[in-house]
């Protein structure tokens, strides 16, 4: 299953319905997440906020293959589609496991094949390395076998990059 | 010189941000002012704090390998602040994660770095911590540890007409030292960063962690998570499962 998360504009819509299996929009109309862990603890896999993100976690957690559609913040992902992924925790479990020689939760969906960030918007050098790396750790974190990132330098090529 | 310290946990009391902040705090002379970021609200009080301070220290925890997005929503706006009203102060920030290495905490520091570069303000550097949330825990334990020690004190000075209470004492030092041990490290780093915020220069990037080994650190996260979710009841409600959406 395709699933895209984008924090593109509502023009956008059809063509970004047209490439996957699942949108999931990053309009900013909802609350960022908590800290409470009871994705992990109380409900499992699902936020305590019963707002459009209740979910996402169970969305983002059935893609085999993700693709992220944001605007560049500081060599990072924009705060729309940073609160998306922040509140979507509950796609690992509480348990911790080495990967990569490093500590990381187990994950509740198991691993999968493909994650592609695709970032637009004025970017430095600086910034871009900072994506590639940021973008290397969410797949370890995540366990996703291959991690990939393509900056755009106008939207016009997002159809190709999709 | 003025410096403001910004407790950006989300959480509303005992988090580790706060803590690694009142750390921070007793090492920097002069003018401090600490303010809590958790929602939009907060935005503008901070920002007037900011128009006439040298400094600003950021604790804050890490979330999905990088900056909360609440803390971003007020970077933005602190960026156009700044450019604004001409304001070029220096940046430093504490960052803390539940993992045990704090070198995990490197985007974050290279994404206030960044930020620092398009919002014509000095990049400090930080110091990025690891098994913060268990810093916390026992930040906690110590301050029962403190309460427990003053009612064995009082105790025995109405049995006994003395304050030497020997075993409580003896209890309050043991638990003294394992404190000071586990912070080690981040007391190091955080001493170090508070000479370099006095002076106003920057400190660079350093990485600090709890002192324990990682697979005993493991240990204690797993059966704390399973105590919370047993308490909390989520180990009954499909604890690990593969959960499907049930909404649209």
């Amino acid at each position: 299953m395709k699933v895209i998360l984008h924090d593109l504009g509502p023009e956008y819509e059809a063509l970004i319905e047209q490439k996957c299996d699942r949108a999931l929009a990053a309009d900013g109309k909802y609350a960022p997440c908590q800290g409470c862990f009871g994705c992990w603890t109380k409900h499992p896999a699902e936020c305590f906020m019963k707002d459009k993100l209740h979910q996402a976690c169970r969305i983002l957690g059935q893609a085999d293959e993700r693709v992220i559609v944001t605007k560049n913040l500081y060599g990072g992902y924009s705060a729309a589609v940073k609160n998306v992924l922040d509140r979507s925790i509950g796609t690992s479990t509480p348990f911790s496991t080495y990967r990569g020689k490093q500590m990381h939760h187990t994950l509740r969906y198991g691993r999968r094949a493909l994650s592609r960030v695709i970032v637009y918007g004025d970017i430095t050098e600086a910034e871009k390395e900072t994506f590639r790396l940021l973008v290397q750790r969410n797949g370890l974190n995540e366990g996703i076998d291959r991690s990939e990132v393509v900056f755009l330098s106008d939207l016009s090529e997002l159809e190709g990059a999709l | 010189m003025k410096t403001v310290f910004i407790n950006a946990s989300p959480k509303q009391r005992f988090c580790a941000s706060a803590y690694f902040l009142f750390l921070q705090r007793l090492f920097v002379w002069g003018q401090k002012v600490t303010e809590k970021l958790r929602t939009p609200a907060d935005h503008d009080r901070i920002l007037r704090e900011l128009s006439d301070a040298q400094a600003v220290v950021f604790s804050l925890p890490l979330y999905v390998d990088a900056v909360p997005s609440h803390v971003l929503r007020f970077m933005e706006k602190m960026e156009a602040y700044c450019k604004e009203n001409g304001l070029h102060l220096s940046v430093y920030c504490i960052a803390n994660n539940g993992f045990i290495e704090g070198k995990q905490n490197e985007p974050l520091m290279q994404v206030f770095e960044n930020f620092c570069a398009r919002a014509g303000l000095v990049w400090g550097g930080g110091v990025g911590v690891g098994g913060g949330v268990m810093l916390n825990v026992y930040r906690i334990v110590y301050l029962v540890q403190i309460g427990i020690l003053l009612l064995n004190i009082l105790l025995t000075l109405v049995n006994t007409g003395s304050f030497y209470a020997k075993d409580a004492l003896m209890n309050f030092g043991k638990h003294t030292a394992i404190i000071l041990y586990l912070n080690l490290g981040v007391l190091f780093y955080l001493i170090r960063m508070g000479r370099f915020i006095r002076r106003g220069e920057s400190a660079g990037k350093k990485y600090t962690r709890i002192l324990i080994p990682s697979f005993v650190f493991i240990l204690f996260a797993d059966i704390f998570f399973v105590i919370c979710s047993i308490l909390e009841g989520g180990i009954f409600r499909g604890w690990l499962a593969k959960k499907k959406p049930t909404e649209a």
